[in-house]
């Protein structure tokens, strides 16, 4: 299942024609000692076909369906935007409600495999008002997981980075197991000093985690109902073990709108 | 009775009921006494068409032609071409078709259900407004765009109408409906999902590790 | 200080405990998030938590009813200044379409909406329909209702792509047309040319491959090509009489004017140099991708609107920008970027013009017709679009061999990847990880060339590797006519001194990117010659912003 914010959800039909129609071309030979031109464009069957592979994408269909079905008449087509000219003596720019992050390396599975997902997905999932009330389940098959991991997915990144995505690794284990009967957590990431000195032992006493000093190396699915087998380095050493859910810690970063607004207004964003 | 009333409902009951072929004779475009009818009999047994083909009944079973009161041979020669036809198909959930019976009578009870759901009837009958005049943002859409606009309402009404079905027999959980309706269970994870924010599922009880959902109260 | 006034972005939990801070100490604090309701609840990032205050909550009933909290939600920046530490801020509010005053939650409109599609809040974990509460903490209801679809979004002229293709689809070619020339003047140009941004952003990729966009348009403008239809651009009956020049007929002015014809203006004309229109589109794509007739002929099209083209008339030396200026209500510079960067090697200088010649004028004198020396071999530098069609261009000419030298990996360059296989395919040699070091020479005539092999070092500033040179690894190929293709500047000495407009230290103009506006009343700019060399869709994009900048700004004064 593909994760991209805002994007349509695509739902495969069978009737839609695929693949992409390739453009016919004059050959090599054709070509030396003149400037014919080297595409010679679609036909007609050909056009249409491949304009029928269009998903159309739209979200509201403006059917006015639930118009009809309010009973309240809530609901209101006519209700117009607004705009605002607005004046202000100062601004402060914070990250809003868009969690966007770094690219994760795609060995680590995520996109492709539905039970691999971020920390961000698994802190909704844990919400108590998330899409599972709480409830910790693999979106693979509605299962709850007996053994799970979280992973740094940006094992290279600066200290505090790693610190701070430490910090949510173990939060959100803590209600995990909280919230889950026989659910082992390994934690698997690089473990650096400042996470030792004030962390670490209260870490290692929360029962049910396993802290794993070390860097994920890839995800992989054997076969079509196996578990996950995640490969991973620790005190380099090659591990590999099945795993029903995997977390990936992603590294946040500024959304472009905010970066660029903050940019415009030289002004840092909090 | 134009045929423009012909309810895409009634054609999956009829099918349900064991019929092996339907055929909508109607008016000649132009000809229609409310303009349209006749056209939307095309849009409408064209979408139920698809949905029989997204089930697995051979969409030839249906059939959508045309003539005119006093064109009695053309008439004759409709019947007996369709005729022929069925008899080449074979009875339905036969060798005709892509799923056999006895499971294709509760695919069609679903699509039965789908048909008669009020998110096909609205939208279908939308198409002359969506097509000319555009919708309630005043887009005008394009034939393509709208039965894209159907085909992405008939794969989900018809997994959601089956989930559905299911969970009124009994309990479940994703992975059983899953292998039942031989949907990926990542799908039925976020149809249920779905169902639950809208307060038509919910949670029944916890077996070991397996959530298992059961239809809301008040859907029963 | 008293009635101060702060706007705070982002309706997270951080920008919702800055609004109720702010407040407390007496601001008028205005909060605006993207989404349609403020933040929910999270897990802490900073401190190791016990499960029973798992999650930090922002009191959001206290912020919306806080009397001096003004909530805007759903909503975004559309233009923001700063001056003497004000700042002015022009926020587009979307409608949520629902009155959330009279909305009772019975979930009906949920049930029975259509439309399934990612839940941004709950990170795309689950579904919600297109009618739908966004944060169930707030439960208040909206409409999703995007602007446009993905593809829309990306293309530069957000040219109606999901009702074009439809329309192909439905086999209305020309209706299909019709509706791309409502933005875009020259589909069958565009549609040979473009790299097709659209393409990137398809949602259908993910299924399989991207909808052929691009092709498709091209496909619709050589159905009216074949059947030999003759379209006439209509014009309104209501003529305006503003005298508007414009500077280039290549694909920034040619669209500028077409916008500006069809708002009936009727005194346009365009000034441009070289004895042919088109711009870069003549002089820079080779006839193989783009034929001239083609160009011609829809460049036509847009001058029986009413439109007069003045070629072989240079700014500068013909007509001063000054009196341009002084007799036209309005200009629009569109001149493009037509002078070819050096490479900065010993020899280039000593042999310029004789053997060694930059990309811009190879491709404009074979466009030309002006004669060119093919003997020997062709060494093309570079690894852009010019370079490929540099090199595919010689070796269509008839030179023995052609090279081409790019100090990177075909990863890292940044010619489209089918023009790369296009002319491999063809025969050109690509030397990759290869510089040039010092051009050869033999009684006054280049002979060949110095090159160096790379390696790829350390990421740069733009994220690519840089290239560092394998001592020793030094080797010479032997040829007699070597064309650097590195990249393109603006020349803007046509312009004259003391002209007072904003030049930017990349030699290009700086405009307000809504209008197309320079500093100086009246004049406006866009295409190449404000964003450096790139694709001709943006061209045509910034040709038509500038066409509605000028339209009000004549109608204004």
């Amino acid at each position: 299942m593909i994760y991209e914010k805002e994007n349509r959800y695509i739902i495969p039909f069978d009737d839609v024609p695929s693949p992409r129609a390739e453009m016919p071309e004059i050959s090599v030979d054709e070509r030396r000692g003149n400037f014919v031109e080297v595409e010679t464009g679609f036909p007609e069957n050909m056009s249409v076909q491949e304009a029928k592979r269009c998903l159309s994408c739209r979200r509201c269909l403006g059917c006015a369906l639930c118009w009809a079905e309010c009973e309240p008449e809530a609901i209101d087509f006519s209700i117009p935007d607004e705009e605002l000219d607005l004046e202000f003596d100062d601004v402060i720019i914070t990250k809003g409600q868009d969690n966007a992050f770094y690219p994760i390396d795609s060995k680590l599975g995520f996109g492709s495999y539905a039970d691999v997902i971020t920390d961000i997905q698994f802190e909704r999932m844990l919400s108590p008002t998330g899409p599972t009330d709480g409830m910790v389940v693999s979106p693979l098959d509605g299962e709850i997981p007996k053994r799970m991991a979280i992973v740094q997915g940006n094992p290279d990144s600066e200290d505090d980075q790693i610190l701070s995505s430490l910090i949510l690794g173990v939060n959100e284990s803590i209600i995990a197991l909280d919230r889950t009967k026989e659910l082992e957590v390994v934690l698997i990431s690089p473990i650096n000093q400042a996470f030792k000195e004030q962390f670490l032992s209260e870490a290692e006493q929360v029962s049910g985690l396993k802290m794993a000093g070390g860097a994920p190396d890839s995800v992989e699915r054997k076969a079509e109902g196996k578990p996950l087998i995640l490969h991973y380095t620790e005190n380099s050493q090659q591990k590999d073990e099945p795993f029903d859910l995997i977390v990936i810690l992603t590294k946040p970063r500024i959304s472009s709108e905010i970066e660029s607004l903050s940019r415009r207004l030289e002004k840092s964003v909090q | 009775m134009c045929t423009g009333r012909v309810d895409p409902a009634l054609v999956a009951k009829a099918f349900k009921k064991g019929i092996d072929g339907l055929m909508v004779v109607g008016c000649y475009f132009g000809d229609c006494h409310y303009i349209t009818g006749n056209h939307q009999a095309k849009a409408k047994m064209d979408m139920t068409r698809k949905l029989f083909k997204f089930i697995g009944l051979n969409e030839d079973r249906l059939a959508f032609r045309q003539c005119s009161s006093g064109e009695a041979s053309v008439f004759v020669e409709l019947v007996s071409e369709f005729d022929q036809k069925i008899l080449d198909i074979g009875p339905l959930g036969g060798d005709g078709d892509t799923v056999k019976a006895p499971e294709i009578f509760k695919k069609l009870e679903a699509a039965e259900a789908v048909l008669a759901g009020e998110k096909i009837r609205w939208i279908i009958g939308k198409r002359t407004p969506f097509l000319e005049t555009g919708n309630m943002y005043g887009e005008v859409f394009t034939e393509h765009e709208f039965n894209r606009a159907i085909d992405m309402i008939i794969v989900e009404e018809m997994e959601v109408q089956e989930i559905l079905a299911r969970l009124k027999e009994t309990a479940r959980s994703v992975k059983d409906l899953a292998n039942d309706l031989t949907i990926p269970p990542a799908r039925v994870f976020r149809y249920i999902s779905a169902l639950k924010r809208k307060g038509m599922v919910a949670l029944d009880t916890v077996a070991g590790q397996t959530p298992i959902f059961q239809i809301a109260r008040q859907e029963v | 200080m008293q009635d101060k006034k702060v706007l705070i972005v982002g309706g997270g939990i951080d920008g919702v405990n800055a609004a109720l801070e702010k407040a407390e100490a007496g601001a008028q604090v205005t909060i605006m998030e993207k989404f349609p309701t403020l933040g929910a609840e999270r897990i802490p990032r900073d401190r190791l938590i016990q499960p029973d205050d798992a999650f930090v909550n922002p009191d959001l009933n206290k912020v919306r009813n806080h009397d001096s909290i003004q909530v805007l939600t759903y909503s975004k920046i559309k233009k923001v200044s700063r001056d003497n530490g004000k700042v002015t801020a022009h926020i587009l509010k979307q409608s949520l379409r629902v009155d959330n005053s009279k909305c009772n939650d019975c979930k009906a409109c949920i049930k029975v909406c259509p439309v399934n599609m990612f839940d941004d809040f709950d990170e795309s974990l689950s579904f919600r329909t297109a009618v739908d509460y966004f944060n169930p903490a707030t439960g208040e209801y909206n409409i999703f209702k995007e602007d446009m679809p993905v593809c829309q979004q990306a293309c530069p002229v957000n040219l109606d792509i999901r009702t074009y293709v439809g329309q192909i689809a439905d086999g209305k070619h020309l209706d299909s047309l019709a509706t791309i020339r409502d933005r875009l003047p020259l589909p069958g140009s565009i549609g040979r040319v473009c790299p097709h941004p659209c393409e990137t952003a398809c949602n259908r990729q993910y299924i399989d491959e991207p909808i052929s966009i691009c092709f498709l348009k091209r496909y619709v403008a050589d159905v009216e090509l074949n059947k030999e239809i003759e379209p006439v651009y209509e014009t309104p009956e209501k003529k305006l009489p503003e005298k508007i020049a414009i500077i280039g007929a290549g694909p920034a002015g040619l669209t500028c004017a077409y916008h500006l014809a069809r708002q009936g203006y009727e005194n346009i004309t365009i000034y441009e140099t070289l004895p042919v229109p088109g711009g870069y589109l003549w002089v820079g794509i080779p006839e193989y991708r783009l034929p001239k007739k083609l160009l011609q002929r829809e460049v036509d099209l847009i001058a029986n609107m009413g439109i007069e083209i003045q070629y072989n008339k240079r700014i500068g030396k013909d007509v001063s920008f000054e009196d341009l200026k002084k007799n036209n209500d309005a200009v629009f510079i569109g001149a493009g970027c037509h002078l070819g960067l050096k490479l900065r090697v010993p020899g280039e200088d000593e042999y310029e013009g004789k053997g060694i010649v930059d990309c811009v004028t190879f491709l404009r004198d074979q466009a030309l017709g002006n004669p060119i020396d093919t003997k020997g071999k062709l060494i093309v530098i570079g690894g852009g679009n010019a370079a490929i069609d540099s090199a595919r261009v010689g070796w269509r000419m008839g030179f023995d061999e052609v090279y081409i030298l790019y100090r990177r990996t075909k990863k890292e360059m940044p010619a489209n990847p089918w023009e790369i296989d296009a002319a491999e395919h063809e025969g050109v040699i690509i030397q990759y990880l290869a510089a040039p070091v010092e051009i050869l020479g033999k009684d006054g005539r280049v002979s060949g060339m110095k090159c160096i092999k790379m390696e790829l070092g350390e990421p740069d500033a733009s994220g690519r590797r840089r290239p560092v040179p394998i001592e020793g690894s030094e080797y010479v190929i032997d040829a007699e006519t070597i064309v650097p293709a590195l990249s393109q500047a603006a020349n803007l000495e046509f312009l004259g001194e003391d002209h007072g407009l904003d030049i930017n230290r990349w030699n290009t103009f700086d405009i307000d990117e809504e209008t197309g506006a320079t500093n100086i009343q009246g004049v406006f700019a866009g295409g190449d010659v404000v964003t450096g060399p790139d694709i001709a869709i943006r061209a045509v994009a910034a040709g038509k912003k500038a066409a509605e900048g000028i339209h009000e700004y004549l109608r204004s004064k």
